[in-house]
């Protein structure tokens, strides 16, 4: 009896499936998500422990090196898929697994694989060898070993640059933030420039109905509250999953898919109510999140920001229960049949930029050049309204300097920039 | 009252901890289909299993200058430090072995997990790996001393470190009863020991699974197992220490040992889900000067009734 | 059994059995050829080998964990010889833990036992 083969064929039944979401692919990742809870295949957290590497979204160039690195660290058996629209999620996946199965393909997908991923990157080769055992004294396998740098409190110490993003679980994948670490202090962190959309220049999932609304199309207030609280409620999904409660994060997450399923109001309702108690009303969750990422309102209008980050006005418990909040309300709005009045009801992140040169939109509260010490005190001079998620993944640099890794991650899920919204401005600017 | 065990319980023992780990996992796989709305199937108990065969026929990984030995000793001890705790766990009435230091026994492997997973992120030579195992320290540091007490609590009630000893002094009543607080700091212990639900500091998401994130193959499915197996050794330790061991009419002594563990590891699964995931740098306060002090006037109440 | 005997033929069970693992994926696994990989870096090239001096804040609550950690040392014998040696017992050792105790009170004050 082939052992390996019995054993690929059982392993293929739940694989792991590593998810690298392309700017503008929000509805094939939503697709891809329920997919994979529905069929109960765990999503990877590493290309380590992954065995389906599966891309959503319109392909992006920027982004084919971080996902080409992701595939490469993948061992074998390894399967890579593409999904460009939902409905082709369900048949990539499947596809994948088949492949899986074969022996012989996972064998020569693997190997292939190798062979071709070994040239480009000769600077990791050497690591192949022996623990420790390295080239050269300063570099071993390759690799510069941490350098050292002051802390704040003038102590000089060992640092090392980690990278959040573009492709991190449970992040908004496609933001770089660069951070320096020293333990697990974040001394510094930049935020790199978004990556330009690769498919056409559309409005974010998330902000569609506004968008349709803006152009003269009728939208019913019902199906803006539907998408709002769905974003609101990916949102949370990601923030309770960084959080470390994947329990309610899949609970956020069910309840966003069956929004976005066209679910009525008396089903989701409870849900939603049940959700907010158990979270906002989780003691514990406020004691881990309290007094992290403080933004007052004041402070979130000179950076740009707009939006439930601003009318929080405080920490990170305010925004997680802002938007518990608007997802109970936005729930009781479902059926309402009036025409959508941006100005009442504003998008998920905030009030989207009037429709100028997306340049303008783009560029005053961008991160400083990497050079310049990010400014403590916000420039006087307003900036003109961006897109919501450009403001929001401007602040960050301030708000994550000194917090501890953990909070970090804490703090940029509470903010929550959406990728989509930075790609559609930028493939505008590509475009003219 | 441990009578002398036979040679195969070295067998038995391990086997029957891998059992109730398996257990674990399957009653965990039933509650994330629940929650993950997925109807419901008799293949999501054997579902999580699949991790098995996945594992197994992974290709090596090899990362630049690992590592390796100090890397591998962290993955093996954490399982093996599970396996070597039960020795002195009585089961009904036997013990692989009634050491007569037995509780310092399980302490000191229990601390052993304390090594692997620091290893276990240490050897890797990642970043996101090195922050958790630095972060299981920290998590140490803040629920050693409380476990400490909550475990010497039922020593001192019967004057005696032999676990079997423990398990008989709860004649009339049981130790969870007088000592409550020893009681819900062991049980809250073991998910921290376990480094599992609101203690995966250590292998968190937010750090893309910690000392999990650059294992793959049979490293992985060590680590992984010695969580559900400490999940398991951590149960089995609460029966005689502070449910009365094998004591329960009708049924034989083992029969009640493992049903009382059953309900111990349920409890734990079921209260993995029930909290977000907590950060040292918060519960280190509160252990000190809450969970502390409390553990310490606890151990007094046995103390003083024993005098 | 003898105890040092139950405690050896346990561990050489348990690592067996993680042996019999080893053996089982090195049998079954697809290829023997180890994949060389940098370490996950979120999609990017790492800057640096990780294994460095790691800052440790919580460096003052280890001082501390030490002290309690040997007090450790004297409770166990403490355990089997309360009822002999009586109240004396009792006290002496409640006193010693207060006072370890007021040690951790005033690194609480201190700020040590927070570090962000």
């Amino acid at each position: 009896m082939d052992l390996t083969a019995a054993l690929l064929r059982a392993a293929a039944a739940r694989p792991h499936v590593l998810v690298a979401s392309m700017p503008g692919g929000t509805p094939v990742r939503l697709a891809l998500e329920r997919e994979l809870r529905l069929r109960d295949l765990p999503v990877a957290l590493t290309p380590a422990d992954a065995d389906i590497l599966l891309v959503a979204g319109p392909a992006c160039p920027e982004l084919e090196a971080a996902v080409e690195r992701l595939w490469q660290d993948m061992p074998a058996p390894r399967r890579r898929a593409h999904a460009e629209d939902p409905r082709e999620v369900g048949r990539a996946v499947a596809n994948a697994r088949a492949g899986l199965a074969r022996r012989e393909s996972a064998e020569s997908a693997g190997a292939h694989e190798r062979a071709g991923g070994e040239a480009p990157r000769g600077r990791h080769s050497g690591g192949g060898g022996h623990g420790g055992g390295g080239d050269d004294m300063d570099s071993p396998a390759g690799l510069p070993m941490a350098g050292q740098g002051p802390d704040r409190d003038g102590l000089t110490l060992d640092r090392l640059h980690v990278s959040l993003g573009p492709f991190l679980p449970d992040w908004p994948h496609g933001l770089t933030v660069r951070l320096t670490l020293q333990g697990d202090v974040v001394q510094r962190a930049e935020v790199a420039a978004p990556p330009a959309g690769g498919g056409p220049a559309a409005a974010s999932f998330w902000t569609q109905p506004w968008a349709r609304a803006t152009a003269g199309e009728r939208v019913q207030a019902g199906e803006a509250a539907r998408r709002r609280a769905a974003a609101h409620l990916d949102s949370l999904g990601r923030f309770l999953a960084v959080a470390g409660w994947p329990a309610a994060a899949t609970s956020a997450r069910r309840l966003r898919d069956d929004l976005l399923g066209g679910a009525s109001r008396e089903s989701v309702s409870p849900r939603a109510a049940r959700l907010a108690r158990r979270v906002g009303g989780s003691r514990t969750l406020y004691w881990l999140t309290r007094g992290l990422g403080p933004l007052s309102a004041r402070e979130a209008a000179a950076a740009g920001v707009a939006g439930p980050a601003a009318r929080a006005d405080g920490d990170v418990p305010a925004r997680y229960r802002l938007w518990l909040t608007t997802v109970r309300e936005d729930v009781d709005r479902l059926e309402e049949r009036d025409p959508l009045d941006p100005a009442r009801h504003e998008p998920p992140r905030g009030p989207l930029p009037t429709p100028r040169t997306p340049s303008e939109a783009l560029s005053p509260p961008r991160t400083p050049p990497a050079e310049l010490p990010a400014p403590r005190t916000p420039s006087a001079a307003l900036p003109a309204p961006a897109a919501p998620s450009v403001a929001l993944a401007a602040v960050l640099p301030r708000l994550l300097e000194g917090a501890e890794l953990a909070a970090a991650r804490l703090i940029v899920a509470s903010l929550d920039p959406d990728p989509d919204e930075t790609a559609a401005l930028t493939v505008g600017t590509a475009h003219e | 009252m441990s009578d002398a065990a036979p040679w195969w319980s070295v067998l038995a023992a391990p086997a029957l901890l891998v059992a109730l780990a398996l257990l674990a996992v399957a009653a965990d796989g039933v509650l994330s289909a629940r929650a993950a709305g997925r109807p419901f199937a008799l293949s999501a108990v054997a579902r999580p299993l699949l991790e098995v065969p996945r594992l197994l026929v992974a290709q090596p990984r090899r990362l630049p200058a690992p590592d390796m030995p100090l890397w591998r000793i962290g993955v093996v001890t954490v399982p093996v430090a599970a396996v070597l705790s039960v020795m002195v766990v009585p089961f009904g009435p036997f013990a692989v072995s009634g050491l007569s230091v037995g509780l310092v026994w399980f302490n000191a492997m229990e601390v052993l997990t304390w090594a692997g997973l620091w290893l276990a992120g240490w050897g890797p030579n990642a970043a996101f790996s090195l922050v958790g195992g630095y972060r299981y320290l920290a998590q140490g540091l803040a629920y050693e001393l409380p476990l400490m007490f909550a475990l010497m609590t039922p020593g001192i009630g019967a004057q005696s470190l032999r676990v079997g000893d423990i398990a008989a002094a709860q004649g009339g009543l049981w130790f969870a009863v007088w000592m409550p607080v020893a009681f819900a700091v062991h049980l809250w212990s073991v998910l921290a020991f376990g480094f599992t639900g609101p203690f995966a500091y250590p292998a968190g998401g937010d750090i893309a699974g910690g000392v999990f994130g650059e294992t793959s193959g049979p490293e992985r499915l060590l680590l992984s197992a010695g969580r559900w197996l400490w999940l398991a050794a951590g149960s089995a330790m609460a029966v005689p220490l502070f449910l009365g061991g094998g004591a329960g009419p009708w049924l034989p002594g083992w029969a009640w040992s493992l049903v009382k563990t059953v309900a111990v590891l349920a409890l734990l699964v079921w209260a993995r889900g029930r909290l977000p995931m907590i950060r040292a740098d918060r519960y280190m306060e509160v252990a000190w000067v809450v969970l502390l002090p409390l553990s310490v006037l606890q151990a007094l109440v046995p103390a003083l009734v024993v005098l | 059994m003898n105890e040092l005997s139950a405690a050896v033929s346990l561990l050489v069970v348990a690592l067996a059995a993680v042996g019999v693992l080893y053996a089982v994926s090195w049998w079954s696994r697809v290829s023997a050829a180890p994949l060389s990989a940098p370490p996950f870096n979120s999609g990017r090239e790492p800057a640096e080998h990780a294994m460095s001096r790691y800052h440790v804040r919580w460096y003052p609550v280890t001082m501390l964990f030490l002290a309690f950690d040997m007090e450790m040392v004297f409770m166990y014998p403490w355990i089997r010889v309360i009822s002999a040696v009586g109240a004396s017992a009792v006290i002496e050792m409640f006193a010693f833990l207060a006072i370890l105790l007021a040690g951790v009170v005033y690194a609480w004050r201190e700020g040590a036992l927070r570090w962000t």
